[in-house]
């Protein structure tokens, strides 16, 4: 009951503070600023983004051909006549003499080429949907039906080509059920007016306003197409939608960060401590107007796109997440700019690590690993289950609750107000979580603490090396996963070295490397039981769970590696600390280029 | 103001810099991006034009048939990397759905001269990388069969466009104008950005911390801390902007006029970080300051896109060589308004100065 009081006296307060600081100066300009920027995007919308004028140069030696494309800002338009527009045909990227188009043989020459092609499509299509016959003028229509196509994860697996045909002669006959299907009737349902109406509108349609329309709602036109209407869809099309749901989380987290660099700055922060609350309550009840702001938030944008609200419950994780990572990033930056520096790094490692999977959404079954997937898959309408939303959310609620408690244990004075350079400062948060008394329970449990953080960075190594050649980027994922797994469990030892540097005894040695093996197996084994037993039935399960001897392998071979690290580290001191990394790596790496070439061959 | 005074504000922001490594994340951010380029430069000019892709693709398609014989069936003899099977409706979808087929067309009786347009129902698979490809395949069948079609009833047409003849076997893509028209400004303009929001960071942090006093204790006036820090942020703009050319070059995408790029940027830049201090001196708390600051520079942007000849546009036409003298009068127009808005930041810097003079 106490916590809960003091939760939610420190919320007013947090609440308070942050109005009476914003509220008087900021908020006039900032309504200006948005009733100007109302104003400005009206004077964008009419006078357009000027961003690609004068790209190209066209010539052309006709005032009627001149004309067409007068109105597309990327061409810079001269006339002249035949003969002085071919005696200078270098200086121009596309020519129109007589009728006949002529583009310079180089990028820029072909890119310019097509933008005028698609102007000239326009103009045809301007003039056809004048015709009094509008179907003598436009014969065909397209109707568009999409199906919806159950992948499978083996499937994928084995990267099975989609659509590839293996037999020429007959087609091909599909395994399961066949649904009856009526034939689509002949006739068009909207009127004739409405077809032309909707040609004409639809004629100036640019690479941009596909992203906006991915927020507009559907009109019933849209069924039908002429072919040049065809446009494909976007596989990525839910993307946009991402950066509308990230921005105000990072901007809000960002609000949040700066409360807590706050406390620390001029120690304004020494009072609160003083008085008789836990630092968990400071924390909470700081964090949650934040809390509060950023799903307020997310909630008007699901209501405003007329989405589910089911679509918060994978953001819910997400947002604690950059609330986590605000708070470490507010209790370690030395300076305002350092705070800049170290959120735009963050936050645009993690936007990818959001963003990059999503773009294989309906591709591959990997692509859960962000959460925002499920957003993709609710926006389209398939929804996802429990245990996809365990699967894809698990790291997110692990890295940061463990993120959490390690900003709770230190939101102490001599942390908050002393200043040191990031890594040590890092250390000494790790530090602090290593008990004096039981030291090695410490370790394994820092170790097994460290595995969502492992998986997190592992699977962002995926994403960076998956457009590497292929033998390259899987020898570079080994390296590199062999690299992150030795670093996350030698930091206990490194971090331990430097409080206590008598520490490292050779019984301490034996028994503090094999608990850190035995911590991270079992971290690893339960957060892959987590993630993965959505395929648990599959050949996961059977390594899983039947065969242990499959176990003692990993666990010597991580034992080995940390034990490695220690060694350099008790012979050299903390300076051969890079070192021993490398040569635990190199032996981690060694191991598993055997496991998996043996395992392929 | 005195100029060695200036400098040795810029100097020791400068070393804050370097021993805090911040910069070293700057770098590391733009390596990072520079990664994935690849990714970028494919996937990205995919999502601005995704008929981009079926230029990558070298599979043939296999595609279903159903309905009623039509001329159409011909058309897919022009297309040799489109398959057709002829196929009941109701199995070509399920082929469909279980990815044996990539496609499904249906074909209604409607003859070619009738006065009722034919509608023909296309099945795709929804949300799937490969079936934009394969819309932009069958895009280009049904454009030719319009054609025809339209050839059929073309007695009953009363005007006609005016006739041009593209050179057959060029096929440009979508890739330049994303690169050049997009990527490249964005790119070269964040140092700017980055750099105004540090320029706030610096002085309010001297706010904030109370360090003001000790500084100003010095020989160093108000005045001259303020613009030894507008230098320190000013001479990092060229060489950020200068490693995004150099990373974007490493990376095939060659850049003309590099220098006047530079010098472009570097401007604009002094305009935002201008900005950026203006806000800073009078807020002198870094969560309002970067907040107002932040809402700022969208305004401020989109109001130059909104103009014909706005330096991001020029650095478009510079990357491309496609540039005449404007680029000069432009330069000087921007130049003229950071002269402006560098003498109000003196004189708003000059007022803050006297004032805490006069209290101490």
């Amino acid at each position: 009951m106490g916590m809960l009081t003091s939760v939610w006296t420190i919320t007013r307060w947090e609440m308070r503070k942050s109005m009476t600081s914003m509220g008087r100066n900021v908020l006039p300009l900032a309504l200006a600023l948005l009733i100007l920027l109302v104003l400005v995007t009206g004077f964008a919308a009419e006078s357009g983004i000027h961003l690609q004028d004068g790209m190209y140069r066209l010539g052309v030696d006709d005032s009627g051909i001149a004309r067409i494309f007068a109105g597309d800002e990327r061409f810079s338009v001269y006339e002249s006549t035949s003969l002085a527009l071919w005696q200078n045909r270098f200086s121009y990227d596309v020519l129109v003499v007589g009728g006949e188009v002529y583009a310079a043989d180089t990028g820029k020459g072909r890119s310019a080429l097509k933008a005028l092609e698609r102007d000239y499509g326009t103009y045809v299509s301007r003039v056809a949907s004048a015709e009094p016959d509008l179907f003598a003028a436009y014969p065909l229509w397209i109707e568009l039906e999409y199906v919806k196509s159950e992948m499978d994860f083996v499937a994928t697996e084995s990267g099975q080509q989609v659509g590839a045909p293996t037999d020429i002669s007959s087609p091909p006959r599909p395994s399961g059920p066949v649904a009856a299907m009526t034939p689509p009737p002949a006739g068009i349902a909207v009127s004739t007016e409405d077809l032309r109406a909707h040609l004409v509108t639809d004629a100036g349609d640019s690479p941009i306003s596909r992203y906006t329309d991915v927020l507009a709602a559907d009109t019933g036109m849209e069924a039908f197409k002429t072919p040049s209407q065809l446009s494909p869809p976007l596989p990525f099309d839910s993307i946009i939608l991402i950066f509308v749901f990230i921005f105000p989380l990072y901007f809000t987290s960002q609000f949040f960060m700066m409360s807590i660099m706050n406390e620390r700055i001029g120690r304004v922060g020494e009072a609160l401590l003083s008085a008789p609350v836990r630092p968990a309550a400071i924390l909470l009840g700081k964090g949650l107007p934040y809390f509060g702001i950023m799903l307020l938030i997310a909630g008007l944008i699901t209501l405003m796109n007329g989405a589910s609200l089911l679509i918060l419950l994978p953001l819910v994780p997400v947002i604690l997440f950059f609330m986590a990572n605000a708070l470490i990033i507010g209790m370690t930056a030395r300076s305002f700019k350092e705070l800049s520096f170290l959120s735009i790094f963050f936050s645009t490692l993690v936007t990818s690590y959001l963003f990059f999977p999503t773009v294989f959404a309906n591709v591959h079954v990997v692509s859960i690993i962000s959460p925002l997937t499920l957003v993709v898959l609710e926006l389209q309408g398939d929804g996802f289950t429990l245990m996809e939303y365990v699967y894809s959310t698990a790291l997110f609620f692990a890295t940061s609750g463990v993120l959490f408690y390690a900003g709770m244990a230190n939101f102490t004075e001599e942390r908050l107000f002393s200043e040191k350079p990031l890594l040590p400062r890092l250390m000494e948060f790790i530090g602090s979580g290593i008990s004096h008394h039981r030291p090695l329970l410490s370790l394994f449990g820092l170790a097994a603490f460290s595995v969502p953080f492992v998986f997190m960075v592992q699977m962002m190594c995926l994403v960076l090396f998956f457009n590497v050649p292929m033998p390259l980027s899987l020898v570079l994922l080994i390296g590199a996963s062999a690299l992150i797994e030795e670093f996350a469990k030698s930091v206990g030892i490194y971090a331990l070295l430097g409080s206590r540097p008598d520490f490292l005894t050779v019984r301490n040695m034996l028994a503090g490397s094999f608990l850190i093996a035995l911590g991270f197996l079992i971290g690893e084994k339960v957060l892959l039981l987590a993630t993965l037993s959505q395929i648990a039935e599959s050949v996961f399960g059977e390594v899983l769970f039947l065969s242990l001897q499959v176990l003692w392998m990993p666990l010597i071979l991580h034992f080995v590696g940390v034990l490695i690290v220690a060694v350099f580290l008790k012979v050299g001191g903390s300076r051969w600390w890079i070192p021993g990394l490398l040569t635990a790596t190199v032996v981690h790496a060694l191991y598993n280029l055997h496991f998996i070439s043996g395992g392929l061959l | 103001m005195n100029r060695r005074h200036i400098g040795i504000i810029a100097k020791k922001e400068f070393s804050g810099l370097y021993t805090e490594k911040t910069i070293i994340f700057a770098i590391l951010l733009q390596l990072f991006i520079a990664m994935f380029s690849s990714f970028l430069l494919v996937g990205l000019t995919a999502m601005y034009d995704p008929e981009a892709m079926a230029g990558y693709s070298t599979t043939r398609y296999a595609v279903g048939y159903a309905g009623n014989d039509s001329p159409l069936v011909a058309e897919f003899e022009k297309h040799d990397d489109l398959l057709l099977y002829r196929i009941d409706l109701a199995e070509g979808v399920a082929a469909l759905k279980e990815r044996q087929l990539s496609a499904v067309v249906y074909a209604p009786d409607t003859p070619p001269d009738a006065d009722d347009p034919i509608k023909v129902t296309l099945y795709l698979l929804q949300n799937d990388l490969q079936s934009s490809i394969i819309n932009v395949k069958m895009k280009d069948l049904l454009l030719g069969y319009e054609a025809e079609l339209r050839e059929i009833r073309s007695d009953r047409l009363e005007s006609f466009p005016l006739r041009l003849n593209f050179p057959e076997g060029i096929t440009g893509t979508d890739f330049f104008e994303f690169v050049y028209g997009l990527l490249i400004p964005l790119l070269v303009f964040m140092p700017a950005i980055i750099s105004a929001a540090l320029i706030i960071d610096l002085i309010t942090e001297e706010y904030q911390r109370q360090t003001l006093e000790t500084l100003l204790s010095t020989p160093v006036t108000f005045t001259e801390m303020v613009w030894g820090k507008i230098v320190a942020c000013e001479l990092l703009i060229p060489v950020q902007a200068g490693i995004w050319l150099l990373l974007l070059s490493v990376n095939g995408i060659a850049i003309e006029n590099a220098l006047p790029i530079l010098l472009h940027v570097s401007v604009g830049g002094l305009l935002l970080i201008l900005l950026g201090a203006l806000v800073a001196l009078h807020y002198r708390e870094r969560t309002s300051a970067q907040f107002i600051f932040s809402t700022a520079v969208v305004v401020v942007v989109l109001l130059a896109m909104a103009i014909p000849y706005n330096p991001l546009n020029l650095i478009v036409r510079l990357s491309v060589n496609t540039i005449g003298y404007e680029q000069w009068v432009v330069l000087g127009v921007t130049l003229l308004a950071a002269a402006f808005l560098a003498w109000v930041t003196t004189a708003y810097a000059r007022r803050v100065g006297d004032e805490r003079a006069a209290g101490a």
